[in-house]
């Protein structure tokens, strides 16, 4: 078995829970041991001349090598668990692999994070698919892991699209009184929201909302989503808060604590650093100004800790503002636009 | 800063808060047709091409007001470094000159006479025959945001052809434009007040009609879907003519793959990639090497990396939003992870910037680029491999830079034209067409006009 991995999980558990350990010192034994063991990352090292050994920085691994490459340090035989990336284009998912440790401090680094900024003690309705009919969907998981209580999933997966049984969370709805967390998609709160006459959900009931929106819906901003929410589930703006995760990594962050309100602002938990850098040369963007998002996420065991994502973000002091993805066409200058 | 007084002359100088509505538009648009009828009408072409030559001549002169403006003001405005908008501008004006004009009338017309009266050429005085041709009352551009030579070439023809013209620039792209109609109506106020701009979003539907009504031929630059939409739009008696988005590429034949010659058309590709940062239709995304050449694609690639890191320094591209540059940089990620994983791809890039990005890779057919100095070589056994890969965009393509033996290129040529290929050139001249180009293959002035024949 593998003892090196066993043994730093061990100590990210403990990080985790505040029992010690120093970031730079996990971040960098894990680097060392992924470079070894995740053979498209060390390639990647080794082209642009990077060792652990002297180096100060650990070199992201953008997104979409997820979608290419295997970018995991498990066998094969030892891989009971993939996440996929949604969306709804043509290209290959990301995929990230677990197994049964890593996926132990997934959960781990999820409930810990959710913990302080939702109210797991409270029943939750999620809007997505439940786990068995979304297997690869790593927010199912997420939300089948983070309650207390078994969930209620009223979303359902219908050829690779979800959509949500607006007559199960009614019924839902109707059947319980004490307050809930809701929980869901962008776009899942669009269909739910478009379907229903405005309710009241109990006083105290809180929604987590994330992800973008993929073509599924009619896209609203950040604000007319909140204020449609607000108006047709009569959940208070305060007690809405955005979750900015992905299939890529391990821990999530939060722009608000349910019920806290001020400005929004997302941050990781203390084992997941972010970096917001220039898209021209890589270094750390001033506070104010906008740059492509990096997370160095310790949970993030057996695929590679240090990842670039295709989000564009505001730096700030107290957190990062995420403004969404990179387009990936040019749209100033004289291109086609081929299928 | 340069100090530069715009009069409030047309409706692209009304301050930002003041709302162009519908009842304005349609009172300018038969202002220009009136003043057309006016002014315009009783100019010789002869005028009108000493009016644009000295106007152009003027347009390359540092001294030149106007000028100094645009390359003051013009790098945060349009997003081009200085030099590279020098360069175009020098570039674009630099080629109109009277005698190209003239050329260009008897090319299209076979007398530059046949605006003002009628005339004959050789064909038809043997038949004793005469014709004039008449350009439109009023054309209306609706202009696309990327390039602003396109659109300053559209503003030549029109008024050559003795049009009133009313150009819709796309949003955030009227600076230099606006700055060139000012300056047609300093060097010739008559001409000025048949012309008119203004600067608006795509789809505002309601100014868009009275535009639509009142003139009688349309030009559009934009992708198809926008094109067969304002199709839709216009009148039945409303002559269209539509320009969609097209891409260009490079092939190099194996004979001219020397170390030296190919070198050579290494630093005429940088400049084609390099021109107005690669936006326009006329900007190559990939150049084919011919395989069995003494140099291979992949050292090809590598002068041309050299020939785009020189290029940085003395014509450097123009700043990016965070946005474009983020695209270009996780498209060179995923090319990194394939160079570093599958070993059949290699890269170059711009250290420390996104300023350019050279791909050698060993796909089929063409890749779009996402612009902005970053291209694409790749090594086939032939122009037929070309032609048969990169089906896709068939019909697409504007123009070719080629370099062949002059044995070859004839053929070459041939093959390119049935395919559907508009325009080659030799490289190094992709984005500097002469007036004389029969832009998407059709005529340059020719397309505007209605010819009366006399049958004497």
């Amino acid at each position: 078995m593998d003892t090196h991995f066993r043994n730093i999980i061990a100590r990210i558990f403990e990080y985790i829970r505040g029992e010690g350990g120093s970031f730079d010192g996990l971040a960098k034994e894990l680097f060392a041991l992924q470079y070894e063991r995740v053979e498209p990352y060390r390639r990647l090292c080794d082209l642009r001349h990077i060792t652990p050994k002297d180096s100060r920085t650990i070199p992201a691994i953008p997104t979409n090598a997820f979608q290419e490459f295997e970018i995991t340090s498990l066998p094969p035989d030892d891989r009971p668990n993939v996440f996929h990336s949604s969306g709804t284009t043509s290209s290959e998912p990301s995929r990230h692999y677990h197994n049964a440790e890593s996926l132990a401090l997934y959960e781990e680094s999820l409930s810990h994070w959710f913990n302080q900024h939702l109210q797991p003690k409270q029943r939750m309705l999620a809007l997505t698919p439940p786990p068995i009919q979304a297997p690869h969907s790593s927010l199912a998981y997420m939300l089948q892991s983070v309650q207390f209580s078994e969930p209620c999933f009223t979303g359902k997966a219908k050829n690779d699209a979800w959509i949500v049984d607006i007559d199960e969370t009614l019924q839902f709805l109707r059947e319980n009184r004490t307050p809930i967390t809701l929980a869901g998609t962008a776009f899942s709160f669009v269909h739910l929201c478009d379907g229903i006459e405005p309710l009241k959900l109990p006083s105290g009931s809180s929604v987590m909302e994330t992800g973008g929106y993929k073509g599924r819906s009619r896209e609203l901003s950040k604000t007319q989503l909140h204020a449609l929410i607000t108006s047709k589930l009569g959940v208070p703006p305060e007690n809405i808060v955005c979750e900015y995760g992905m299939c890529e990594l391990s821990s999530q962050a939060y722009d608000t604590r349910a019920g806290q309100g001020g400005t929004r602002r997302f941050r990781f938990p203390h084992w997941a650093r972010t970096r917001i850098v220039s898209p021209e040369d890589g270094s750390e963007v001033p506070l104010g100004a906008t740059g492509v998002l990096e997370v160095i996420d310790l949970a993030n065991v057996r695929s590679v800790l240090a990842v670039r994502s295709c989000d564009l973000a505001v730096r700030h002091e107290d957190g990062f503002e995420l403004l969404g993805r990179t387009p990936l066409t040019e749209s100033r200058g004289c291109s086609l636009n081929l299928a | 800063m340069a100090e530069l007084e715009f009069p409030n002359y047309f409706l692209i100088d009304l301050p930002p808060e003041a709302r162009l509505d519908p009842g304005m538009l349609r009172e300018a648009l038969r202002q220009i047709k009136r003043n057309r009828r006016q002014y315009i009408h009783e100019m010789s072409t002869d005028d009108v091409v000493k009016v644009i030559a000295r106007l152009a001549n003027n347009w390359c002169d540092d001294l030149f007001p106007f000028r100094k403006f645009t390359l003051e003001e013009g790098p945060k405005n349009m997003g081009f470094s200085l030099e590279t908008l020098r360069k175009g501008l020098d570039q674009f004006f630099g080629r109109i000159t009277e005698e190209s004009l003239h050329n260009l009338l008897s090319q299209e017309f076979g007398d530059s006479q046949r605006l003002d009266r009628p005339a004959s050429i050789p064909e038809e005085r043997l038949e004793n025959r005469m014709a004039m041709a008449v350009g439109p009352e009023l054309i209306g551009h609706i202009t696309a945001g990327n390039l602003p030579c396109p659109t300053l070439m559209c503003m030549i023809h029109g008024l050559l052809i003795g049009s009133a013209q009313f150009v819709k620039c796309a949003q955030g792209a009227g600076f230099l434009p606006r700055l060139f109609a000012h300056s047609i109506y300093e060097a010739h106020n008559k001409f000025g007040a048949c012309l008119e701009l203004a600067e608006w979003e795509g789809g505002e539907a309601h100014l868009e009609d009275q535009l639509f009504a009142e003139a009688n031929c349309i030009t559009a630059v934009g992708r198809n879907e926008t094109l067969s939409a304002i199709r839709k739009r216009l009148p039945e008696e409303t002559h269209f003519l539509s320009h969609g988005h097209r891409v260009s590429f490079g092939f190099i034949s194996k004979d001219m793959m020397t170390r030296a010659i190919a070198s050579e058309q290494a630093t005429l590709a940088a400049d084609d990639v390099a021109a107005w940062d690669q936006h326009g239709c006329l900007s190559p995304h990939v150049f084919y090497i011919q395989a069995e050449g003494i140099v291979g694609g992949e050292q090809f690639a590598q002068m041309l990396a050299d020939a785009l890191d020189q290029k940085e320094r003395n014509e450097p591209r123009g700043n990016l939003p965070a946005s474009t540059a983020a695209n270009i940089s996780e498209l060179r990620s995923v090319h990194e992870m394939r160079a570093a994983n599958t070993g059949d791809i290699r890269l170059w890039q711009s250290e420390d910037s996104t300023a350019w990005t050279v791909v050698f890779d060993h796909e089929q057919g063409f890749t779009t680029s996402c612009l902005n100095r970053f291209v694409y070589v790749r090594e086939v056994a032939d122009l037929d491999e070309v032609l048969r890969t990169a089906e896709m965009v068939r019909n697409q393509i504007s123009t070719v830079g080629l370099a062949a033996t002059k044995l070859d290129a004839s053929d070459l040529v041939h093959q390119l034209a049935h395919w559907g290929v508009t325009r080659v050139c030799p490289i190094g001249k992709m984005q500097n067409p002469p007036l004389t180009w029969r832009h998407d293959g059709r005529p340059a002035l020719g397309n505007y006009v209605r010819w009366t024949d006399w049958e004497m």
